[in-house]
Formats: structure tokens, C-alpha cells, sequence
């Protein structure tokens, strides 16, 4: 209201004279969440240093011997799960970003999809990942693999134990979203904003597993 | 917004090169992974806040010399007049984070009450009968 000033004629009050110039500022949640994300970078920098730093003091032999038990094609389809899953999430913050939360057609009409059918798809490829993973420790275990085994076992476990839990975490945002935005009297801007931040830490531990992936299963 | 994302794009390339030159010197793998990832930490923000700066156009007051203090006024975001639901939040944090030491039980027990204290927390104002901002909490 800086530009107002008295000119002699008396205007009505109306909305229009009292709304301040539109600042088009970032969002304060979505840049809150980049910067929190950042940090959970370096959560997982120690993670992979703790990997990287082990294996070059146990030396390639002792490691080939923990690499063994790794079922690589499984954990392969198990990854493919979890970045699919990061591309129906990104179906779901276009919804949100229409403010659509159910779907306007019928089930098997994908395009007509609101957030709610992409969010719920994401949730079960993620709880798909995770349960591979359970299943996966159970063999490993079973194996002989355990996180007191070997120092393998230890970073093996530690890694992906770690990143399991950032799924489920993830998993938990997505059903708050889910449920904010049904609790909502109207699909808004700031139910929105709570899908694409969730969608932003979705993608980050997409990431996060690909590079884990790469490290412990292809370069080994 | 241009000094903000070109302070963090700087720092991307500070570490990039450093983290080249300490893999170049024979680095450990401690130090290789965590001047890297700095990097990886400098370019999410950097690349973040060069994207908003394209999008929204990256003409905020504060970085117009000519600007007025009114200028900046409006809507900055919704924040809690007041809550309880922190408190719950971080004592089963607390409970979770003793319960290691203590014993699993409590763990399982504080998750319980933080994901409880979670929801508590984000869908306060969900509720419409109780919603101080209206339908619509962004104008």
C-alpha cells in the first residue's frame, strides 16, 4: 500500500485498492524441503562413505566373499518397482497441480486419473519395494548374511536398512497426503503444495537408491 | 534471486573441481564421497533456485535496489498461530531415539505415538469446522 497516497478524491473501498502488488515469491515449503533434502544428502554421503571406506580397508577378496549372497535380478526387478513408482508419482503432483483429486472417469481411463488412483499406484509399488526388501533380508539371513556377520553384512544392512526406512517414510507422506487432502473442504493451493513436496523427497530417495543400486550391486 | 542461485551454482563447481583434484591426488574414498556429495548439496539448492528464479520470473523486491519496504508486503506462506501438537511430536521422538538404549519395546511403542503425533500435526487444520483461514488457506 506504499503507492497510496491522498489525491483529493475518495475512492470506495473495494478489495481491489487494498490488495498489495503480487509478489510471485517461491514457495516457503517448497524451498524448505530443497534445503532439508540437501541435508539428507549428506545423511547419505556417510552412509556411502561408510561403504566405500569399508570396502577399500577389507580388500576385494573379503568383499567378493559378501557379494556372493547379493541376488542381483531380483533386487534389479525390485529397483524398477521404485523408479517406476517415481513416474506414476509424477502422474499424481500433474493431477494435483489441477486440483484433481479423484478420478473423472472410469478406473481403466488413466488419463481421467485425479491424484488419489496415481498417489494410491505409488504407494503399492513402494510397499512392493519394500516388501522385496523384506523378502530379500529374510533370504540374505537365511543365507548366512546377517548385520553382525560381517563387515559386509554391516554396510550392506546399514545402507539399505537406512533407505528402507526413507521409504517408509515416504510411504507415511503419502497416505497424510492422501488424507489431507480428503479432510480438505476444497482441493487448494497449499493441499497441493503438500503433494509436490512429497513428490520431491519421493524422487530424491528414487535417486538416492539408484546411486545405492549402482554402488552395491553393479560396481560391487 | 540471482545471487542466491549462482552462490550455490559456485559452490557445485568449487566442490566439483576440489572433489576432481582430491580423486586426482590419490583422495580416500571417506574424503572423495563427501567433497562429491557436498557438490551434489550445493547443486540441488543452486538448480532448485535457478529453476524458481526462471519460473516465477526472479524479480523479488529484495533484489531491486529501488524497492520499498511495502513492496514486500503479503502472504509469505501459512504459518501456526498455535499448536500442541510439536510437543507430542518430539517427546515420542525422544521416546523412539531412548528406546534404542533402553530397549526395543519403547521404540515400538514411540513409532506408534510419532506417526499418532505426525498426523496430529499435519492434518490440524485440515479439519473445515475448525479451520481458521476458510476453504481456501492461499490466496
Amino acid at each position: 500500500m506504499g503507492n497510496m497516497e491522498f489525491s483529493g478524491i475518495i475512492t470506495p473501498m473495494s478489495s481491489t485498492v487494498l490488495t498489495p502488488p503480487r509478489v510471485n515469491r517461491p514457495n516457503v515449503v517448497a524451498v524448505g524441503t530443497i534445503v532439508w533434502l540437501a541435508s539428507e544428502l549428506m545423511f547419505f554421503a556417510a552412509l556411502f562413505a561408510m561403504y566405500f571406506t569399508t570396502r577399500a580397508v577389507q580388500g576385494p577378496e573379503k568383499w567378493a566373499e559378501g557379494v556372493e549372497f547379493l541376488n542381483i535380478p531380483f533386487s534389479a526387478l525390485n529397483t524398477t518397482v521404485l523408479v517406476l513408482s517415481s513416474v506414476t508419482c509424477q502422474f499424481g503432483v500433474f493431477a494435483a497441480e489441477r486440483f484433481q483429486n479423484a478420478r473423472t472417469g472410469a478406473l481403466w481411463q488413466l488419463s481421467k486419473w485425479g491424484m488419489r488412483e496415481w498417489f494410491a499406484l505409488t504407494f503399492a509399488m513402494g510397499a512392493f519395494f519394500i516388501g522385496g526388501q523384506v523378502f530379500e533380508y529374510a533370504e540374505l539371513v537365511h543365507e548366512g548374511l546377517t548385520i553382525s556377520s560381517a563387515p559386509y553384512g554391516s554396510v550392506f544392512y546399514l545402507a539399505t536398512g537406512f533407505h528402507g526406512l526413507h521409504v517408509t517414510g515416504g510411504l507415511i507422506a503419502f497416505l497424510i497426503v492422501m488424507i489431507r487432502v480428503s479432510k480438505a473442504r476444497r482441493f487448494g493451493h497449499s493441499q497441493a503444495t503438500t503433494a509436490i513436496v512429497v513428490s520431491y523427497y519421493w524422487h530424491f530417495v528414487d535417486i538416492v537408491w539408484i546411486a545405492l543400486f549402482s554402488a552395491i550391486y553393479l560396481v560391487q | 534471486m540471482r545471487a542466491s542461485y549462482r552462490l550455490f551454482l559456485f559452490l557445485f563447481a568449487f566442490y566439483a573441481i576440489v572433489g576432481g583434484v582430491y580423486t586426482y591426488m590419490g583422495g580416500e574414498p571417506l574424503g572423495v564421497t563427501a567433497i562429491f556429495l557436498s557438490a551434489g548439496l550445493a547443486l540441488i539448492i543452486g538448480y532448485y533456485l535457478w529453476f524458481i528464479n526462471r519460473r516465477t520470473g526472479g524479480v523479488l523486491p529484495e533484489d531491486n535496489p529501488n524497492a520499498l519496504i511495502a513492496d514486500g508486503a503479503g502472504e509469505l506462506g501459512f504459518y501456526s498461530p498455535h499448536s500442541w501438537w510439536p510437543l507430542p511430536v518430539g517427546l515420542s521422538a525422544t521416546a523412539a531415539g531412548v528406546g534404542l538404549v533402553v530397549g526395543w519395546w519403547l521404540t515400538l511403542i514411540a513409532v506408534g505415538a510419532l506417526i499418532i503425533s505426525v498426523m496430529g500435526f499435519v492434518l490440524e487444520y485440515e479439519r473445515p469446522s475448525n479451520s481458521p483461514f476458510g476453504a481456501d488457506s492461499h490466496h
